[in-house]
């Protein structure tokens, strides 16, 4: 999806959906399978496999101590797969756009470039918790508990020298508070398609079983 | 009993990032090489893959006789593994003491390793990758950060290596140790520019220092500033 502002809007209402229920869920999983082109998302985003063993794990832990854990897995699980098909699709200042479209040239303005410098630090710390591993391994450290520390700890003073680079230079080039920005949007037919295919799904998944199939008879 | 060929070859490898690519050939043996090139010509992509970070999409890297690979980031905070420097020395397996006394950093034991600047956790790394003794060491621009003493006293300790593969990625243009060989990255490709002296006359990338002695018919013996100087007063 290119345009941002169906990409976020279906991104919000199908993780709500997959959120309410398992059938929510299987719903929105339905649509991330034909809409989301998940080859391509599991291949850019190979973080996700991790990030779904841990809430499995957790789903486990859960359906032990007190049940449920299956559905939080199932749904947590769509919810995450929702997130790196959001993430696959993002291009350098779409966030930008969007917020100064939706909420004007002074705090959409502040929100976008928040958001656009949110997400270029997380490229960053990518690249570096990348570095500090191979670092690390050459070093002779073997990963596990005990190097999460150090390289957390790299890794949020490097975040924060950057916040603050950036912060005094634009301090220094005298921004203040928005800006002039005129966005614009391109929104193929496929765009839409699948923004009505999520709307049906949204509205699929918040209608109760039954009534579905009551209707249907 | 028999000492190991050290031996890095580089067999027609080729890397690609984004519309960007790299080729390069030829074989590293013991001893120091310069490899220069321009900012974002692609000496740190050669260097992670030198190191084995990831494999080039054709060709291949072999590695003989090497046992022991270090690299140093340009950045060094990614090496830090210590919540002081006394256990970051530690960590490397150098004793603290003379690590420190190198680095400049005696009696700061107690400190954390990320509040340091840049330059003294530079030499922090430095001292203690060079207080080791690796079969193939890759320092991805040194001098960065360096003040131009510091610069001058990594050359001082980098000529005195008498063992293993040293490769220097590098865009530096006054201080360089003495090197067996110089290579140089231009337009996507490796260069093998030969030893010196000999490589000097292909060295694109030289120093103005060093294409200006040329041209004045005193071709120095190697790079370091001693060669240089010595060039210069030669009558």
């Amino acid at each position: 999806m290119q345009d941002i502002r169906l990409r976020a809007g279906t991104a919000a209402l199908l993780s709500l959906a997959a959120f309410t229920s398992i059938w929510g869920a299987a719903v929105v999983f339905i649509w991330w399978l034909i809409f989301s082109r998940p080859l391509k998302v599991l291949r850019k985003m190979r973080r996700v496999i991790p990030a779904i063993i841990l809430i499995a794990f957790f789903g486990f832990v859960l359906e032990l101590t007190g049940g449920g854990g299956i559905s939080y897995c199932l749904r947590m699980t769509v919810i995450i797969l929702i997130g790196a098909w959001v993430y696959t699709g993002y291009q350098q200042g779409e966030f930008l756009r969007l917020w100064v479209w939706l909420l004007g040239k002074k705090t959409g303005f502040d929100l976008g470039m928040i958001a656009e410098i949110g997400m270029q630090s997380l490229e960053l710390m990518l690249s570096d918790f990348s570095r500090i591993r191979q670092a690390q391994e050459l070093k002779g450290t073997i990963w596990g508990l005990r190097s999460l520390v150090p390289s957390g700890s790299i890794l949020v003073h490097g975040a924060l020298r950057r916040a603050d680079e950036t912060a005094e230079l634009m301090a220094v080039r005298g921004y203040t508070h928005g800006g002039s920005y005129c966005p614009e949007f391109e929104t193929p037919m496929k765009d839409i398609i699948a923004g009505i295919a999520a709307l049906c799904m949204g509205i699929i998944a918040f209608i109760p079983v039954s009534e579905f199939f009551i209707l249907y008879h | 009993m028999e000492v190991p060929v050290l031996k890095v070859s580089l067999a027609g490898i080729r890397a690609v990032r984004g519309g960007w690519s790299l080729s390069a050939q030829g074989i590293f043996e013991e001893g120091i090489h310069l490899i220069s090139g321009d900012v974002g010509s692609g000496k740190s992509t050669l260097a992670h893959l030198m190191a084995g970070f990831f494999p080039p999409v054709s060709g291949t890297v072999e590695r003989e006789g090497i046992a022991s690979v270090m690299i140093v980031f340009q950045f060094p905070e990614f090496h830090v593994t210590g919540p002081d420097l006394e256990r970051e020395c530690k960590e490397w397996g150098v004793d603290p003491g003379t690590v420190l006394a190198a680095a400049g950093l005696t009696g700061r034991e107690r400190a954390n390793p990320l509040d340091l600047s840049r330059g003294e956790l530079k030499r922090l790394i430095l001292a203690c990758v060079l207080a080791k003794d690796y079969d193939l060491l890759i320092l991805d621009e040194p001098f960065s950060s360096l003040d131009c003493a510091e610069k001058e006293r990594l050359c001082m300790t980098l000529s005195g290596r008498k063992r293993g593969i040293t490769i220097i990625f590098t865009h530096e243009k006054a201080h360089f140790p003495r090197v067996d060989r110089i290579w140089e990255i231009q337009g996507g490709v490796l260069y093998d520019r030969g030893r010196l002296p000999s490589a000097l006359g292909h060295w694109d990338h030289a120093p103005v220092i060093v294409k200006s002695l040329i041209a004045r018919g005193k071709v120095p013996a190697n790079i370091s500033q001693a060669d240089l100087l010595e060039a210069a007063c030669r009558t």
